[in-house]
């Protein structure tokens, strides 16, 4: 009798399982806010008994971080530094020193490919603005003598910065929302939340697995596709998925695109071969920075950065839509096109 | 051994595992895709929900702004319809008709959203 009463008890343990197991996922909901900050969408999905106080926080450092780094907007620690350039030494926050810092060992290990010198440039194309235009030859060839990210002098020991030629421009860019990815995964972490996702205008950084503990599912934009659509999937937990591409802002002028990647060497929108580049790390400031910086390098020489590098991963997306990724990525890319446009190169 | 009672008993208890699991993933998938809810974003604001499967008339809701749009909603799905911002993204977005479809107007500072998940991927990277 006893043994049977024990079967009896096992199983409605088990039942009661089942629906335990399945309330536990619902004992910290998803909330999900959406913020316009740093010119664009800032998308949050927090698992947290506290998440509203918190996205509040990670979107009040996102904005000061905006207001720091931007250079669309009066005031600023960047406006200073430009305003100061080929004059003096500017006094510089600690945010805006690092991600400076950082921008200029990108322009190091790129050897110029990526260059945040290239403000005068930008300026001139008005890519960002409401009337984009292209400049002349003569334009640009003055305007190159002006980009060299070795003409930004750091000084950590007084927390000062300086451009060394006038009318130099630092435009943080390519750069600043992924610092701004990673405090706000640390600010996640301060508080214990354990499954989170933010989206910094497509700038993606995921924080442990879904509640459930399967990877998040983050898609890759289909360059020549609507928003929203995909050509594959990378399934992460922990990592920063970064995406640059030569459709994310464009214009058109006498039959001719013109996207927003400069080429700090040519002046010019790059012109690899390439029309799109996603890069997986562990931090989105690396990201930020290698997504654009391979997309001007092209596929060749972008691959090789790539390896060169230990825990960043890459997918390349050329013109002629084929989609290439570093062997590291192999496991965890899928390829899904619902357009069919587009061939997956395992092997090259 | 077992009498006849006893795997009586062990049926019974093993149908009721069954109908748990049975139950829970009906009761998971229940929302899935119903009750479709679309969310008006304009600068940091919710200005207006609308259950878009309940939408019987077409109709218009104009927003305005620095730039103006005109959103479109018909049954069971919603548009940017027109915009006269520089880059139409959020016209070109088109029809919005799935849990977690999204679109956004970054000039004018506004967003469309039909609440929920997509059932294939979380966000997408552009």
């Amino acid at each position: 009798m006893t043994k049977k009463f024990s079967i009896i008890i096992l199983c409605l343990a088990l039942c009661m399982g089942v629906l335990l197991s399945s309330c536990r996922l619902n004992s910290s909901n998803l909330y999900e806010t959406h913020e316009f900050l740093m010119g664009t969408v800032i998308i949050q999905k927090i698992y947290h008994k506290d998440a509203d106080k918190i996205a509040k926080e990670v979107n009040d450092r996102i904005a000061g971080i905006e207001s720091a780094m931007t250079i669309n907007k009066s005031g600023g620690e960047i406006n200073l530094l430009n305003d100061a350039a080929g004059k003096e030494y500017v006094k510089l926050g600690e945010d805006t020193l690092y991600v400076l810092n950082k921008a200029k060992q990108y322009g190091e290990i790129s050897n110029g490919a990526f260059d945040v010198t290239i403000g005068p440039l930008v300026k001139s194309w008005g890519v960002f603005t409401d009337n984009p235009k292209v400049p002349s030859k003569s334009e640009i060839d003055e305007l190159l003598k002006l980009v060299n990210y070795k003409d930004i002098n750091i000084d950590f020991e007084n927390s000062t910065a300086m451009l060394s030629k006038k009318g130099q421009i630092v435009d943080l860019g390519g750069i600043a929302k992924g610092f701004a990815g990673d405090a706000a995964i640390e600010i996640y972490k301060k508080y214990g939340v354990e499954s989170a996702l933010i989206s910094l205008g497509g700038n993606i950084l995921t924080l442990g697995g879904k509640p459930d503990g399967t990877p998040w599912s983050v898609g890759i934009r289909n360059p020549r596709g609507a928003d929203g659509s995909y050509i594959g999937i990378v399934s992460v937990k922990d990592k920063a998925v970064v995406s640059s591409g030569d459709y994310e802002r464009f214009f058109e002028k006498d039959g001719v695109r013109y996207h927003h990647i400069l080429d700090p060497k040519t002046g010019y929108p790059a012109n690899t071969g390439l029309i799109g580049t996603t890069i997986v790390s562990d931090y989105s400031i690396d990201a930020d920075a290698l997504s654009t910086t391979v997309f001007v390098l092209g596929l060749e020489e972008g691959m090789k950065l790539v390896e060169s590098l230990e825990g960043v991963e890459a997918v390349f997306i050329t013109e002629d839509k084929k989609i290439y990724v570093t062997d590291g990525l192999k496991d965890t890319f899928t390829f899904k096109d619902e357009s069919k446009e587009f061939e997956y190169v395992e092997k090259r | 051994m077992l009498k006849k009672g006893d795997l009586f008993i062990f049926g019974f208890v093993i149908i009721l595992i069954a109908v748990s699991f049975f139950g829970v993933s009906l009761y998971k998938n229940s929302g899935k895709n119903t009750n479709k809810i679309a969310v008006i974003i304009k600068d940091n604001q919710e200005i207006q929900r609308i259950e878009i499967d309940a939408v019987n008339e077409p109709m218009e809701i104009m927003i305005s702004g620095e730039y103006n749009d005109i959103i479109l909603v018909e049954k069971g799905r919603i548009r940017f319809k027109e915009a006269d911002c520089p880059d139409k993204v959020c016209v070109n977005t088109g029809w919005l008709t799935e849990k977690g479809d999204m679109a956004v107007c970054l000039p004018n500072k506004t967003m469309i959203k039909i609440e929920g998940q997509s059932s294939d991927v979380d966000i997408v990277t552009y």
